[in-house]
C-alpha cells in the first residue's frame, strides 16, 4: 500500500544522486576550509549559537560540585587549611629570595645592556566544553576576543603548559594542547640544559624529537619550554620523560614524555598575554 | 502499519523538539570515558528521522548539524557532514527493509551502518589533513576495469553467453 511519505514512486531527483550532489557539496566545504580559510564565519556564528547553551548544560555539573563540596567534613577543611598556611609560609620565603634575584637580575641585566623581560599578564579561563580528541586535541574556554585573548598565545595551568589559543571566537576560544599530533613545542631538559622539540603524539602523550643517539637523557627528566620561539616564555613545566629508548633503524633516540598540565583534568586555567618582545639590535 | 500514527508520531514539533534534546546532550561537559563512549546522539536522530519521515528529514538537514559535529570536534568542515549524509543514504537505501524488523533487529542492522559512518569520518578527516600526494592511486580503478571487461569478455567467448547458469 503505497503511503504519502513512501519514496516509491521519486517525483524528485532520487537519493543516489541527491547524495552525490551533497557528496560535491561536501568536498568543496573541506576544500574552503583546508585550502582557503574561508569558513571561519561559520565556525564564529556556531560559537555565537552554542556559547549560551554550553554555559547552560555546564551549570548542572557545577552545581553538583558546590553541593559536594558544601557536604564536605569540617576536619577535612580545617586540614586542609593547615596544609595551605604551611605551604603558604614556605612559598613566602621562596617569594622574598625570588624578589632579591629579580632586583639582582634587572640590575645585571642593566649591567649588561640586556632588555627587561616583559612583565605577564594573566586572564583566567575554565574549561567550557571538550569534543571527541580523535584528530585534533582541543578544548574549548570560556574566554574569548572580549578578554583580550587572541591566537598564539600560550595556556597554562597550575601544573604546567596546557597548549596554545589556536582560534578565538567573541566569547569563547579553542586551545589546541601540547598533545596534539600537530603541535611542536620548543624545550629544554631541566637537567642537561639540551635543547629539544617536543611534538604531540595524540593519546595525550607527547615525544621528544631528533635527539641524537649519545644525548644524556633518561627516564625522569623534566622538559621546561625554552622561550626561543618568543611564543612561550622560558622556564614552563612542559612534560615528564617516561621511556628512552634506542631504535636499530633511526640515528635518533624515541623519548617518550608525558605533559605535566592535567590536560583532560583541569578545569581553570591562565592564558599568558604578553606583548611579543622585540629584541633590539 | 497505517498512516494516522506515522503523523502524529512525526509531527514537526516532535522531530525538532528530539533534534534539539540530541544537540543539547552533546553539549553537556563530556571528559574522559564518558566522552569516549558518549553515543552520537545528533546521528542518531536524523537517522530515526530519515527512516520515520524522509520526506522531512533527509540529506540537507543531515548536513548542516554534521557541520555542526565538525565544529564541536575542531576538526575541518564538511567531515561529519559527508558522513552523516552518506549515514542517510544507506538508511533510505535499507529503507523498506529497516521497517520491517522489531527494535532489536532494526538495531542489529544499524550497526553498520554506524559503523560505516564512523569509518567515513575517519577516512574523511585522514584525507583532509594528510592529503594524498596526487590521484595516481585512482589509476588503478580504470584498469581493473578494462581487465574486468578483457576477463569477461574473454570467458564469454570461451563458454558461451549462459556461464552463470550452467556453473
Amino acid at each position: 500500500m503505497a503511503m504519502p511519505d513512501q519514496l516509491m514512486f521519486a517525483r524528485r531527483l532520487g537519493p543516489t544522486s541527491r547524495l552525490l550532489i551533497w557528496l560535491l557539496v561536501g568536498v568543496s566545504f573541506i576544500v574552503l576550509d583546508t585550502r582557503y580559510h574561508t569558513l571561519d564565519g561559520l565556525r564564529s556564528g556556531f560559537s555565537l549559537l552554542l556559547q549560551p547553551v554550553r554555559e547552560l548544560m555546564r551549570a548542572p555539573s557545577d552545581v553538583a560540585a558546590e553541593l559536594t563540596g558544601f557536604f564536605t567534613r569540617h576536619r577535612l577543611l580545617q586540614k586542609e587549611r593547615d596544609a595551605l598556611l604551611a605551604e603558604r609560609a614556605q612559598v613566602q620565603v621562596g617569594a622574598s629570595v625570588a624578589k632579591a634575584l629579580a632586583r639582582e637580575n634587572a640590575e645585571l641585566r642593566r649591567l649588561l645592556q640586556l632588555p627587561a623581560r616583559s612583565g605577564q599578564q594573566m586572564v583566567r579561563a575554565a574549561l567550557l566544553y571538550q569534543g571527541h580528541n580523535w584528530f585534533a586535541q582541543r578544548i574549548t574556554l570560556d574566554q574569548g576576543a572580549g578578554a583580550g585573548l587572541r591566537g598564539g598565545l600560550p595556556v597554562v595551568d597550575a601544573w604546567g603548559l596546557v597548549g596554545q589559543v589556536s582560534r578565538v571566537y567573541p566569547g569563547t576560544s579553542e586551545v589546541t594542547l601540547v598533545s596534539d599530533p600537530h603541535q611542536l613545542t620548543p624545550v629544554f631538559v631541566e637537567r642537561t640544559g639540551q635543547r629539544g622539540l617536543a611534538a604531540g603524539s595524540g593519546q595525550n602523550q607527547l615525544e621528544l624529537r631528533y635527539m641524537p643517539s649519545q644525548t644524556d637523557i633518561r627516564a625522569g627528566d623534566r622538559l621546561l619550554t625554552s622561550g626561543i620561539d618568543r611564543v612561550y616564555p622560558a622556564g614552563i613545566p612542559v612534560a615528564r620523560v617516561t621511556r628512552v629508548s634506542r631504535s636499530q633503524s633511526s640515528p635518533y633516540l624515541r623519548v617518550e614524555c608525558l605533559p605535566l598540565a592535567g590536560l583532560n583534568r583541569s578545569h581553570a586555567v591562565l592564558v599568558l598575554i604578553a606583548a611579543p618582545q622585540v629584541i633590539a639590535q | 502499519m497505517n498512516a494516522a500514527p506515522a503523523q502524529t508520531l512525526g509531527s514537526w514539533r516532535r522531530i525538532l523538539g528530539s533534534l534539539i534534546l540530541a544537540v543539547l546532550l552533546e553539549q553537556l561537559p563530556w571528559t574522559g570515558w564518558a566522552l569516549a563512549l558518549r553515543p552520537d546522539f545528533v546521528l542518531v536522530g536524523v537517522l530515526f528521522w530519515a527512516l520515520h519521515q524522509p520526506a522531512r528529514i533527509g540529506f540537507a538537514t543531515a548536513f548542516f548539524l554534521g557541520l555542526l559535529a565538525d565544529f564541536q570536534d575542531g576538526v575541518v568542515f564538511g567531515q561529519h557532514a559527508i558522513a552523516y549524509v552518506i549515514g542517510v543514504y544507506l538508511v533510505l537505501f535499507l529503507r523498506l527493509r529497516l521497517l520491517q524488523f522489531d527494535p532489536l533487529r532494526q538495531a542489529a542492522q544499524l550497526f553498520p551502518i554506524f559503523l560505516a559512518v564512523q569509518l567515513v569520518v575517519l577516512l574523511a578527516g585522514w584525507l583532509a589533513v594528510n592529503p594524498p600526494a596526487g590521484l595516481a592511486m585512482l589509476l588503478p580503478v580504470l584498469s581493473s576495469t578494462l581487465l574486468w571487461y578483457l576477463v569477461a569478455g574473454f570467458l564469454r567467448l570461451w563458454h558461451g553467453k549462459g556461464l552463470q547458469d550452467r556453473a
